[in-house]
């Protein structure tokens, strides 16, 4: 049969197709490759568990406010978790560890252009990236240096108060401590807001805007309460804590009678 | 009294290949006056501030009612039309350069065929052509009609995607003037049959994921489509089409 040559219908990427130019942006790779689930993962991360997580570290490093044994108490009891190391792996390890390096690509292959088009989405755009890069270096370092390094908290939850406090003696490391509280806390609550615009939960602007202020609001309070718990540490009331305040913690005892003229004058009843 | 002149430095390149210079300009005022109709007062008399015989200036321009979408430049820093770049609300020297993330076809002209490669990719239309008589197409309510009349005003100038973060070479992001022309056809009662198509198209890589809610394509559109928020039905519909597929593959 005698067709004519017809251009080619199908919506190809080849130079030929697209005129007579090659270079510029790639056109949509229609239907193909993984990129959608890995971003959709990415950012379901981010809330939970990564977000879930987040606040239950605020929650309770509130309770250093309550000085080293209620903060010991609490570590205790997160420590007493059934499955724990499991959970610690499954819902924050490896989920972080994802969230960080596929958001460290994200943030590589975008180009910010806030220098000519300066505008409030476009530099909240911009901030997400840099808080991104700052939570990302000091989430290794605190988690090498007070997870991994030093007295082993899972085994001495009575020595957390200690470990912290050591650590935040150093001016540096406190500064480190605030600007990651603050860069973490903006991060968390403008992913909320980000999270909702993209999975179309918030379509509408004034949706948006109204759920802006939800997140401003949330976030300003999570910092407020991770920088008054940095304050626990450092401040007047718990200075020089105990480095240990709950020392017999590594042997379980059992309730048993330990009187033993009690339990042997129940002896001689019987 | 002296004559007024308008100051304008042009961003020219003779070939896709060929390396940029800028010209400068000096153009009587009249008053009025676009970046397009100084370009033209320069094909008229083509010499450059220096006093030097020059080429005019290729660009592409076509209603200058800013209704045709083809004269799109970089002006004084930021993506818009041209035509509708009043000299006199302009700070000058104005500076005119072709848009950044087109190949440069000559000086202002760039090759905008990825607009178009890309609707052709989530199939942006209504498919009317059979071999029978359709019929007449279903009702439109006006309630639908306010919701895609604002769609429909896209005229594919390609400032959304200038203007970006996230269209680049390395992430070769559809932009966000295909995706708002997706809940278009997808809304329109016919057009509504290539729905689950257009949806998974824009599931491949380069897809409605890559948007980083930025919000400069909604700042800078020129027909002021509401672009964030087609971005956001849009990427809710990708969503639900993936699970559905995954749940009944
Ligand atoms: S919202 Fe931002 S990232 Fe998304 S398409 Fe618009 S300009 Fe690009
Ligand atoms: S959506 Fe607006 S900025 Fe983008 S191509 Fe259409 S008219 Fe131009
Ligand atoms: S010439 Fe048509 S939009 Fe400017």
């Amino acid at each position: 049969m005698a067709t004519a040559a017809r251009p080619d219908a199908s919506p190809s990427s080849s130079p030929a197709a697209r005129g007579p130019l090659a270079g510029g942006v790639e056109p949509l790779r229609a239907g193909k490759g993984n990129s959608f689930l890995l971003r959709k993962l990415h950012s379901l991360s981010g809330i939970v568990p990564i977000g879930a997580f987040l606040i239950e570290h605020l929650l309770s490093n509130f309770e250093a406010l309550k000085g080293p044994l209620a903060y010991a108490n609490q570590v205790k009891f997160l420590n007493s978790l059934p499955l724990v190391r499991v959970l610690e792996v499954c819902l924050i390890f490896l989920p972080l560890a994802y969230h960080a390096l596929y958001g460290v690509y994200i943030a590589l292959r975008g180009k910010a252009n806030v220098i000519y088009y300066p505008w409030s989405g476009n530099w909240m755009y911009m901030m997400q990236r840099w808080t991104g890069y700052i939570a990302f270096v000091y989430i290794i370092q605190h988690v090498i240096r007070q997870r991994f390094m030093g007295v082993s908290l899972p085994e001495h939850p009575g020595a957390a108060f200690h470990k912290v406090q050591m650590e935040l003696s150093n001016p540096w490391m406190l500064a480190v401590y605030v600007i990651a509280m603050i860069a973490v806390c903006w991060h968390f609550s403008y992913g909320i807001w980000l999270f909702a615009a993209k999975w179309g939960i918030t379509p509408g602007e004034t949706a948006r805007r109204r759920f802006g202020y939800v997140c401003a609001v949330l976030g300003v309070v999570l910092a407020v309460m991770g920088l008054a718990s940095i304050y626990a540490f450092v401040g007047p009331n718990y200075k020089n804590a105990p480095d240990d305040v709950m020392p017999a913690q590594t042997r379980l005892s059992m309730p048993a009678p330990h009187d033993a003229s009690l339990s042997q004058g129940y002896l001689a009843r019987i | 009294m002296a004559e007024k002149v308008i100051q304008i430095e042009i961003k020219r390149q003779s070939g896709p290949d060929a390396p940029a210079t800028w010209e400068k300009f000096e153009i009587p005022w009249k008053p009025g006056m676009n970046v397009i109709s100084v370009m033209r007062e320069i094909a008229a008399n083509p010499v450059n501030a220096n006093g030097q015989d020059t080429t005019p200036i290729v660009y592409d321009s076509n209603c200058l009612e800013e209704i045709c979408g083809s004269c799109a430049m970089v002006i004084n820093g930021k993506a818009r039309m041209a035509c509708s770049a009043l000299v006199d609300k302009l700070e000058q020297p104005i500076r005119v350069q072709p848009l950044t993330k087109f190949p440069v076809v000559r000086d202002l002209s760039v090759d905008r065929s990825v607009l178009f490669e890309n609707l052709k990719a989530v199939k942006a239309w209504v498919p009317v052509d059979g071999t029978y008589d359709l019929g007449s197409g279903p009702r439109v309510f006006p309630q639908q009609q306010e919701v895609a009349y604002p769609l429909s005003n896209c005229i594919s100038c390609c400032c959304c995607m200038e203007v970006c973060p996230q269209f680049n070479d390395a992430t070769g992001f559809v932009g966000a003037a295909t995706i708002a022309q997706v809940k278009l056809f997808n809304s329109h009662p016919t057009g509504k049959v290539l729905k689950e198509d257009r949806l998974r198209a824009l599931a491949g890589d380069g897809g409605v994921q890559e948007c980083g809610y930025a919000q400069n394509c909604v700042q800078v559109c020129p027909k002021q489509l509401p672009l964030t928020e087609a971005i956001s039905d849009v990427t809710r519909d990708v969503t639900l089409q993936v699970a559905k597929d995954f749940l009944r593959a």
